[in-house]
């Protein structure tokens, strides 16, 4: 061809058929391809969401019978100590996800992109591999491997630190959130580490040619070019760990035996959901409890994004 | 894009991935459509969450199925979630529910939360009394499974409570047995022969209520009234209260617990606690996991709060309910008692559960007074049937799941004031946490609106 | 770049390789676990002297265990086509496309994955009650249907198809659809790939929305299935252990398979963009 179009929008005009049919299917093509997302999203994503702005203000007893409360869900949330306690657990839980794991995940993808360690590819496999276990089955797992007296962690504990070996982790109230840290950080190191490893190898290597004829050391480089380059890569990872801690239930679900555990110290906002709405069966609690999580997660997703400045409205 | 089969795989625009992906759906489809559910053949459907109950009825269906000719009975043994969250959630979903359900008491009250229309459960109680069970069995096991005046299921037990001990050690140390008529007495037996970290004188918890609801019920207390209002903050569960911790916690302390399965067994065994409180089948559990101790071991009463009181308490529980859904309730029902009345079957499995059927004209045959020989030769259906009929009433509420959890709370928390503070200003803590654990489940009751 | 000592490499090494051995030790005895017998279990750290079947043999026959695994392999396997179908299509649009209402539609599709899917289940569930599909496959599949995620992923991956490609198909006199399916799907394969596991993986570890939605045991998924076994059969613990051992050993096959393409299509979204 003489002329290459370059601009999709005049390309079906200088083709060389020209026929109704080509253009009409041409101009639909993108809508139809979009449809599927926008039909069910309106029907399982926009009306629930309605529905369940709606189901907030009532009292249900399971799908069939419901009774207007007004704002009694919402008072009740704020005054509930069983609430409290959830959105405790969920924060403290949240903070040590990405104050202990984000860290950790960063130091060994560092130490893993150094050009001289051997056996990478195995390497990453091996940390990664956790993460394709699941929630519920590394839960069944550790809530074994939790045992007292017999169990593994005791066990190796005991063989290198002394801990007691009837030490009681899941049944102990104050030792229940670090079992679950533990756990998920077993889970998810590995997983975040994969990011954090990719983004190093995208940094420009000429950055770091440069920084060294600048005479900058091995700590400023990291400061100035490694943690700069990486940082839409650890934003977005930031951002997903916390609102994935937010979330948290299958894990405690599962290790605490389908309970919140003694004295409720794995309760989490979504357990603490599914107990009210599915177990008990007032679904319009549950919406309430639904949409103040949403909120609180929005918010604060926003706010991590403005404080390290990642803010690219769109995408 | 032309070529021969060979590139089968080339043509898949997806890929291979995919491709097998595509493939896996299939085949598992195909399965699944060729090995559909088998659907409900039998006449009628019954669920056991309990393998001892399983086992009994297992074997007493087969005369049932021949008195009514052409009539199918199937019992499944199923989970526990499947008896109490699923099966409330299927009552509310319009799901297939079995025509015969076995409900354990704890969680019988989670049933009763909608208006009564929608309790998932055929109201019996005219049933019940019509036929004069109302009188013939234990009335105070009825209570669990009432609601708002409705009775919605037959109680399979009475669950009295007796205290195990081991008798030998006791011999050892000279204490007899028959002195000890009040907790007064006991305590200071306890005191005596307590030793802290090796022996102790009970098995007590200190993190959960399991025990100390029965202790709360000797004494006339109780989670709930019969109105359903919440009272786990009146008096009486204050007195309990203020009874309970320094036994677990503090300078006096005559009791420890450990945790179960092997662990309890070592205990045992190790004589780190010498008595436990143990209802009808608690002492099955004992025999079974600690059967080192055969001819050791032997029962004695509760201790009474104060002379000539109540030497018994209750523990635990299961009823049987038919559901709305059935469609033979006559026949369901006769299933139920045959189940649950005939005498003979009663007796065997009695012997082979050491549990206590609620109807009371069981416990006159001979079975109950054999000598059982890891008791120490003691007549045990005898020692729980003169017990039995003493046995406490237990009131249910849709909320008992909540109460009992917010128990455990109190009792954690006391527990911890006692340990820093002792008897400074304890007993104000009590009542005020108490207040605060009921007032929470007042609140959520009052947000039911029905 | 730098040049470390000897020994400081040699640290490193070793360290990355005994916390690799850590974070392995779980799975190994995890395994070890299914093949010891009741007896052994808790005699032996890992592995006993004598292997032992039981606890398979066990879990097979008390539990129909090969139902739920063709439960778990229809649900999964399935989810994925539709979602890479839908999916495919729609970031295929995002990316080569420009319609009125484009902007608004990617913000839309941004702000569904901030939301926290919790909120919307209790009124999806009376959505799904009210449709009759409680306790079907169809209730667990169709409101899945779509995974925005892998619109994001198929964007970022089809946004590098040359142009030139579509052009030339399109003055061939090639249909739309015809682009995306002889065309723009055989040359994204490797994201195809990845895409198949992440999804694979995600609906075979799902828990909440099935244990909601399903009743019938018959039609539990692994992930409920063994959540059940745990309270029918508390201290059977190497049963258990069977249990949970099959149900990972599918993904992790898959994984071995998949493994570069998963990590690329995996980072791809996070890095550039």
């Amino acid at each position: 061809m003489a002329t290459r179009p370059t601009d999709i929008s005049i390309a079906p005009t200088r083709a060389v058929r020209t026929s109704r049919w080509f253009v009409l299917q041409y101009k639909m093509a993108p809508y139809l391809f979009v449809s599927p997302f926008l039909i069910l999203f309106a029907i399982f994503g926009a009306y629930p969401i309605v529905k369940s702005l709606i189901l907030a203000f009532y009292a249900t007893n399971g799908p069939k019978s419901a009774v207007f409360v007004g704002l009694q869900n919402f008072i009740f949330l704020f005054s509930d100590r069983d609430s409290h306690k959830a959105v405790w657990n969920t924060a403290v839980f949240a903070f040590w996800s990405v104050f202990l794991q984000l860290p950790l995940s960063l130091g060994l993808a560092l130490l893993l992109n150094s050009r001289w360690v051997r056996g990478r590819e195995i390497l990453r496999l091996a940390f990664f591999s956790p993460n394709l276990l699941g929630q519920v089955f590394v839960g069944v797992l550790f809530s074994v491997l939790f045992i007292p007296q017999y169990g593994l962690v005791n066990r190796f504990l005991h063989f290198i630190a002394g801990v007691p070996l009837d030490t009681k982790w899941l049944a102990n109230p104050n030792l229940v959130m670090p079992a679950l840290v533990l756990t998920s950080l077993w889970m998810y190191v590995g997983f975040n580490m994969i990011y954090f490893l990719a983004a190093l190898q995208a940094v420009d290597k000429d950055l770091y040619e440069a920084a060294t004829v600048d005479g900058a050391n091995a700590w400023h480089q990291f400061w100035a070019v490694t943690l700069p380059g990486i940082k839409p890569v650890a934003v977005f990872v930031l951002v997903m760990s916390t609102i994935g801690s937010f979330q948290l239930f299958e894990l405690p679900w599962i290790m605490l035996n389908n309970s919140a555990g003694p004295d409720q110290a794995g309760l989490t906002i979504v357990m603490y959901l599914y107990q009210t709405g599915f177990i008990t069966g007032d679904l319009g609690y549950a919406s309430t409890v639904g949409w103040t999580l949403a909120l609180g997660v929005l918010m604060i997703s926003l706010f991590q994004m403005r404080v390290t400045g990642a803010w690219k409205g769109g995408d | 894009m032309y070529h021969a089969s060979g590139v089968v795989t080339m043509r898949f625009p997806y890929g291979p991935a995919a491709l097998s992906m595509l493939v896996l759906s299939i085949l598992s489809g195909v399965w699944l459509a060729f090995n559909p559910i088998p659907p409900k053949k039998a006449t009628l459907v019954m669920w056991t969450f309990a393998k001892t109950h399983y086992d009994a009825y297992k074997q007493a269906i087969p005369s049932f199925e021949a008195r009514h000719p052409g009539v199918k009975v199937d019992l499944q043994l199923v989970s526990w979630q499947a008896v109490t969250s699923r099966l409330q959630a299927a009552f509310l979903s319009d799901l297939d529910v079995p025509d015969l359900v076995e409900v354990e008491i704890s969680a019988a009250g989670s049933f009763f939360r909608g208006p009564l229309k929608d309790v998932g459960f055929l109201d019996l109680t005219d049933r019940i009394k019509q036929s004069g069970l109302y009188d013939r069995m234990v009335q105070a096991r009825f209570a669990p499974y009432t609601s708002r005046g409705h009775i919605f299921g037959l109680p399979h037990d009475v669950h009295p409570v007796m205290i195990a001990y081991r008798r030998d050690i006791f011999d050892q140390l000279g204490i007899d047995v028959s002195k000890i008529q009040t907790w007064d007495d006991f305590i200071a037996v306890g005191r005596k022969v307590t030793i802290p970290g090796k022996r102790y004188m009970l098995e007590l918890p200190d993190s959960e209520s399991r025990r100390f609801e029965p202790l709360l019920y000797q004494r006339g207390g109780g989670l709930f009234d019969p109105q359903g209002n919440c009272i786990m903050d009146n008096e009486i569960a204050v007195q309990t209260m203020l009874f309970y911790v320094p036994l677990v916690a503090g300078p006096n302390r005559i009791a420890s617990d450990l945790g179960g399965g092997q662990i309890f067994t070592r205990a045992v065994e190790d004589g780190y606690f010498l008595c436990m409180i143990t209802p009808d089948w608690r002492s099955k559990t004992i025999e079974v996991d600690v059967p080192k101790m055969r001819g050791k071991m032997a029962l004695m009463p509760l201790p009474a709060v104060y002379p000539g009181g109540r030497r018994t308490s209750t523990w635990g529980g299961t009823m049987i309910g038919i559901t709305k859904r059935c469609k033979y309730p006559d026949l369901a029902w006769e299933l139920a008692l045959h189940l649950y009345l005939n005498k003979d079957d009663l007796a065997q499995r009695f012997r082979d559960t050491n549990i206590l059927p609620a109807l009371k004209e069981a416990w006159d045959h001979p079975a109950y007074d054999e000598p059982r020989p890891y008791w120490s030769n003691q007549p045990l259906g005898r020692l729980y049937a003169q017990l039995a009929p003493d046995v406490p009433f237990q009131y249910t509420s849709p909320f008992v799941g909540t109460a009992k959890g917010k128990l455990s709370e109190a009792l954690v928390a006391c527990v911890q004031y006692y340990k820093q503070n002792g008897d400074k200003g304890f007993e104000e803590f009590v009542r005020k946490r108490l207040k605060q654990s009921a007032d929470e489940v007042r609140r959520l009751m009052r947000r039911n609106p029905y | 770049m730098k040049t470390f000592p000897r020994i400081v490499r040699l640290l490193v090494n070793l360290f990355l390789l005994a916390f690799a051995a850590l974070t392995l030790t779980p799975m190994v005895w995890l395994l070890a676990a299914t093949l010891k017998s009741p007896d052994d279990l808790f005699s032996y750290t890992f592995f006993a002297p004598r292997l032992s079947t039981y606890n398979f043999r066990d879990l097979f026959s008390t539990v129909p265990f090969h139902r739920y695994m063709i439960n778990s392999i229809f649900v999964a396997s399935t989810m994925v086509i539709v979602q890479l179908f839908f999916s495919s299509l729609a970031g295929f649009a995002l990316a080569k496309y420009d319609f009125k209402g484009k902007k608004p539609i990617m913000i839309l599709m941004l702000s569904t994955m901030m939301l926290p899917s919790q909120v919307l289940m209790a009124p999806l569930y009376e959505l799904i009650y009210r449709m009759g599909l409680v306790d079907s496959y169809a209730g667990l599949v169709v409101p899945g249907a779509v995974s925005v995620f892998g619109i994001f992923l198929f964007r970022q991956s089809i946004l590098q198809v040359p142009d030139e490609l579509l052009h030339a198909a399109r003055i061939d006199g090639c249909s739309e659809f015809r682009i995306y399916w002889d065309i723009v799907m055989p040359v994204s394969r490797p994201m195809i790939g990845a895409f198949c596991l992440i999804s694979f993986m995600g609906t075979w570890n799902s828990f909440l929305w099935p244990q909601i939605i399903l009743h019938k045991t018959e039609r539990f998924t692994l992930p409920i299935a063994l959540n059940q076994l745990v309270g029918l059969y508390q201290q059977q613990y190497g049963t258990l252990m069977a249990g949970t051992f099959l149900s990972v050993l599918p993904v992790i096959i898959l994984f071995m398979l998949l493994q570069k393409e998963f990590i690329a299509g995996l980072t791809a979204g996070a890095v550039k963009g």
